[in-house]
């Protein structure tokens, strides 16, 4: 009864709003943002490549390649962090014992996404990606939501796994 | 006036003791009720605006350190420690929505 009487003056006066604020928007969780920052790496190392390839470098080039190696590894930890909030959050026991991989297959993808930090090189980068396609693969799935490959119409222009929405 | 109001609460990181869409009321006078840990808060936060929080500890440089009592609450790190001018008031009764 009081919470229906304070319901009514706030439709009139409007009280103030204050937040309890979530760590990320409830129940809002896609990976796309792991696939993207993967695909990410892939293009910095595809920079990268030519300038490792030179045997002495200007001082702008070594300011590029601070700069690629930079985001190559923000990029690097965005995907651990934004697959272990999947994992931590959204995974539960319905969805492990539907994809019992699913454990392995996270741990996979951080040990792959250190490879990818630690190294210029384009197989471990595209592992990391083929490892974030198939965690997005699971993930649509336990949400009955099918999915397909394609390419990416940007570069590195590498196969990613995106939800089929319009069903 | 006297500076107590009733605020609405959006969100789940102070469930199950703030319930979403409740409605809390809050005084002020922060001289007045003594503030302990488990105390329920109306902040000023610069990053994430009016929040409230449950306070977790108040440093030995006098900072309050805050916390959310849901799992996906932001983490006490992440709120960081925030100045007394920075409450706005604590929370003395709970109106949770009808179930």
């Amino acid at each position: 009864m009081l919470y229906r009487l304070i319901k009514n003056i706030d439709t009139k006066i409007k009280f103030s709003v204050v937040s309890a604020h979530c760590d990320i928007p409830c129940k809002i969780y896609d990976p796309i943002s792991a696939q993207l920052a993967a695909l990410t790496i892939i293009r910095m190392v595809d920079l990268l490549e030519p300038l490792k390839a030179k045997t002495s470098l200007t001082v702008d080039e070594h300011a590029e390649i601070n700069r690629l190696v930079n985001q190559k590894e923000k990029h690097g930890i965005q995907v651990k962090e934004e697959i272990s909030v999947i994992w931590g959050d959204y995974i539960k026991a319905p969805q492990l014992s539907q994809y019992p991989e699913l454990h392995e297959l996270t741990h996979n993808i951080m040990l792959a996404s250190s490879q990818a930090k630690q190294h210029i090189n384009r197989d471990a980068a595209i592992k990391l990606l083929k490892l974030v396609n198939r965690f997005a693969e699971i993930f649509w799935a336990t949400k009955k939501i099918k999915t397909y490959d394609a390419i990416c119409p940007y570069p590195p222009a590498e196969v990613v796994t995106y939800p089929q929405l319009q069903d | 006036m006297f500076g107590f109001h009733f605020c609405k609460v959006t969100g789940m990181s102070m469930s199950p003791r703030i319930p979403d869409n409740s409605y809390v009321f809050v005084v002020p006078w922060l001289n007045i009720v003594k503030l302990k840990e488990g105390a329920l808060l109306k902040v000023s936060h610069p990053r994430y605006g009016y929040i409230v929080k449950s306070l977790a500890k108040v440093d030995r440089n006098g900072f309050f350190w805050l916390r959310g009592l849901h799992k996906t609450s932001v983490p006490i790190e992440k709120i960081g420690p925030v100045g007394k001018t920075q409450i706005q008031g604590k929370v003395l009764w709970i109106f949770p929505p009808k179930p």
